[in-house]
């Protein structure tokens, strides 16, 4: 996972600049978000990791599967993937492009994971105090999950708020 | 210590009593590889180095290697439970050891846990494994000595408080014997003493612990064992540990001693770790920090000044200076002591003594070559009358050295070469001493002035040994003013000279070896 971050980094990097350059990140976002999903297909990647397969031919492939969706800088960006045959991280380059971007956003992706569904005020609630805490605009993805018996857990990028029932059992019973 | 149900319970409500809730904030990991005791982490964005990180299964690691989008984990410990994926919490902290005065009589492991089965250790203090060393301002020069109850090294290569003095030698030529008998003579002198065993087997260090306990010297004494068996981070990390605990005794004024047996073993499994984390090798294998993990080990053995005693107390010890003296030993591989390790840790410490398996082998214990091994510091720390009396016997023994080789030639040489090899010859004879028996400063003076007035001229060679013993004896029974005069004060006088020169006399004449 590491050694893919190291190869997509400057892919990454690159793609995100020139989208600055153009004002087009939303466009470039959607584009490779794409890439990644259609590189997950189980056919497709069959191929894309087949020796056998010309790199024309999957040239070819590609720009028909995504004609539609493809265009411009981005399908360029596409063939250069193909030439350096580095399609296999497609799903890691768009993970860091979006990085690059909230970054340069100024917002962070927070994952909120309580016992039960929280409600909209609620949610209001803790985007105002994550704002403060971490000094960013937030964009919070609320999720679900019952082993956490109560309380909530935060995770925004490496770092984690524990402030769950669970997580505090667990802690009880190490020092027990 | 047996506890009813009852008592249980009634320990488990006042853990959850004092247990204060409070939002746990961290950053986290997964694993990515694990390989041979090194685990790659990805994430972890802001961890230190050196940092303790919590692996699932109550194990740790230590963050060794950090880089762009990994992190290089060491466990400490088992490692066979971790699996791709798992979750790897930071903990904040750089690894910790407990610290002070319970320590003393136990045997522990690398992290400071019991290994004795003499149950939990009492201690709320806690010290961090990596220490930067005390500065130049907070030091005081070595002028105290440290009586290691050897003839021959108390008298040609004197300790002093805070000195680091190395012990080399090839396998089997009783490093490890010098050092125990260092530790069983401080059982008067109210110096502490801490022995690192490194790689070392575990039935040798149950047998140390036992000779420990037979000559009553446990009880000052802490044991940090990092066995042959245990993994390499953790063999690495011993002697830091070992010297966290020494430092409490010398950050509150009072002298410690500490031993670490040995310290190639050390150099072998951070090399271990450095190969295996990928760092490029150098010389012999080792990585280009090889020297610094022994400097800025060894440079921690040292002597502070009262002042720094007082501001590290909060002014609770007043007018007492600490040290800890440092004996690392080192294993040569065929008396080659310009390897890579021995050289490094000779150009660090201040002072070698140089065992030799020729020596060990003529019968000659402790098997000190006095040629090449030299206390750099210690001659300002040594006891007076030691010193006087010592300066005569190196002098005899250099001498005798030259000559050694025209021995068998006995009859055709001339009066004062024929001298010098005799007396030589007796010195030698008389620098031997058993196992487990350290001397004190007054039973060390008497048979250096025997050698150095001539008494030992008239012997056998073969008989100084037992006239040593037997002189010893007489003096324990019949001249215990003498004795107690010279331990306490140290002093070479007339006085002293003339009760010593009586008492041999006296003891002439009892002819009774």
């Amino acid at each position: 996972m590491s050694e893919l971050a190291t190869l997509a980094r400057p892919y990454a990097e690159a793609a995100f600049k020139r989208a600055k350059e153009t004002d087009s990140s939303k466009e470039w976002s959607e584009n490779l978000a794409f890439l990644a999903a259609i590189m997950q297909d189980e056919s497709l990647s069959a191929i894309v990791n087949n020796p056998k397969v010309a790199q024309d031919k999957l040239t070819q492939l590609l720009q028909d599967i995504c004609q539609e969706q493809i265009k411009g800088e981005a399908s360029n960006f596409l063939k250069i993937l193909i030439e350096n045959g580095r399609l296999s991280i497609t799903s890691e380059i768009a993970v860091l492009f979006e990085q690059y971007k909230a970054e340069d956003e100024g917002y962070v992706d927070v994952d909120v994971i309580t016992a039960y569904s929280l409600t909209k005020a609620e949610e209001q609630k803790f985007a105002t105090s994550l704002k403060k805490t971490l000094n960013k605009n937030v964009n919070i993805n609320a999720s679900v999950d019952i082993n956490l018996i109560g309380g909530f857990l935060v995770k925004a990028g490496d770092s984690v708020i524990d402030g769950s029932i669970g997580g505090q059992l667990q802690q009880l019973a190490k020092r027990i | 210590m047996q506890l009813n149900p009852s008592e249980i319970s009634d320990l488990i409500k006042k853990r959850i009593e004092k247990f204060d809730v409070n939002v746990e904030a961290h950053t986290e990991g997964t694993v990515v590889s694990i390989t041979d005791g090194i685990i790659k982490v990805h994430g972890l964005s802001d961890v230190m180095q050196g940092e303790m990180l919590e692996f699932p299964g109550d194990s740790y690691g230590m963050a060794l290697n950090l880089e762009r989008d990994s992190v290089g984990v060491v466990m400490l410990g088992a490692y066979q439970h971790i699996t791709e994926g798992d979750t790897v919490k930071c903990t904040g902290k750089i690894l910790e050891v407990p610290v002070g005065d319970a320590l003393l009589g136990r045997v522990v492991d690398a992290l400071g846990n019991p290994i004795d089965g003499k149950g939990d250790i009492d201690s709320n203090e806690t010290s961090p494994v990596e220490k930067i060393a005390p500065g130049v301002i907070a030091r005081k020069s070595v002028d105290q000595p440290v009586q290691l109850g050897l003839k021959s090294i108390d008298s040609m290569i004197p300790v002093g408080r805070g000195q680091r003095e190395l012990i080399i030698g090839d396998r089997q030529t009783g490093k490890t014997a010098i050092a125990v008998d260092a530790i069983i003579n401080q059982k008067t002198t109210g110096i502490k003493c801490i022995y690192v065993a490194i790689g070392q087997k575990r039935s040798s260090i149950s047998n140390l612990v036992r000779k420990l306990e037979e000559h009553g010297a446990m009880a000052h004494t802490i044991i940090v064992s990092a066995t042959a068996s245990e993994s390499a981070a953790l063999q690495f990390i011993a002697p830091y540990a070992g010297c966290s605990m020494g430092e409490y005794f010398r950050d509150k004024g009072e002298d410690a001693l500490i031993i670490y047996d040995d310290l190639t073993k050390q150099a072998w499994a951070y090399r271990q770790m450095s190969l295996l984390l990928r760092r490029p090798p150098g010389r012999e294998a080792y990585p280009g920090d090889v020297f610094y993990i022994h400097s800025r080990l060894l440079e921690r053995a040292s002597r502070i000044n009262a002042e720094e005693v007082e501001k590290l107390t909060g002014g609770k010890v007043k007018g007492k200076t600490g040290s800890l003296t440092a004996l690392p030993i080192i294993e040569t591989q065929g008396g080659d002591v310009s390897a890579f390790v021995p050289t490094n840790v000779i150009s660090i410490t201040d002072g070698q003594i140089f065992l030799e398996s020729d020596l060990f082998n003529a019968g000659i214990r402790p098997a000190v070559n006095a040629g090449l091994s030299v206390s750099r510091v210690g001659g300002a720390a040594q006891t007076k009358i030691i010193k006087k009396l010592g300066g005569g016997i190196r002098l005899d023994l250099a001498q005798y050295r030259e000559l050694a080789a025209f021995a068998q030639f006995a009859s055709d040489l001339d009066d004062a070469t024929r001298k010098q090899i005799e007396r030589g010859q007796r010195v030698t004879e008389l620098m031997k001493q058993n196992q487990y028996s350290p001397m004190s400063v007054a039973e060390m003076a008497v048979s250096l002035f025997a050698a150095n007035e001539g008494f030992l001229d008239d012997l056998d060679v073969k008989k100084v040994r037992d006239f040593e013993e037997a002189l010893q004896s007489y003096l324990k029974t019949e001249q215990t003013d003498l004795m107690t005069k010279i331990n306490e004060k140290g002093d070479f006088n007339d006085e002293i000279k003339k009760g010593m020169t009586a008492a041999i006399k006296s003891f002439i004449k009892t002819s009774s070896w």
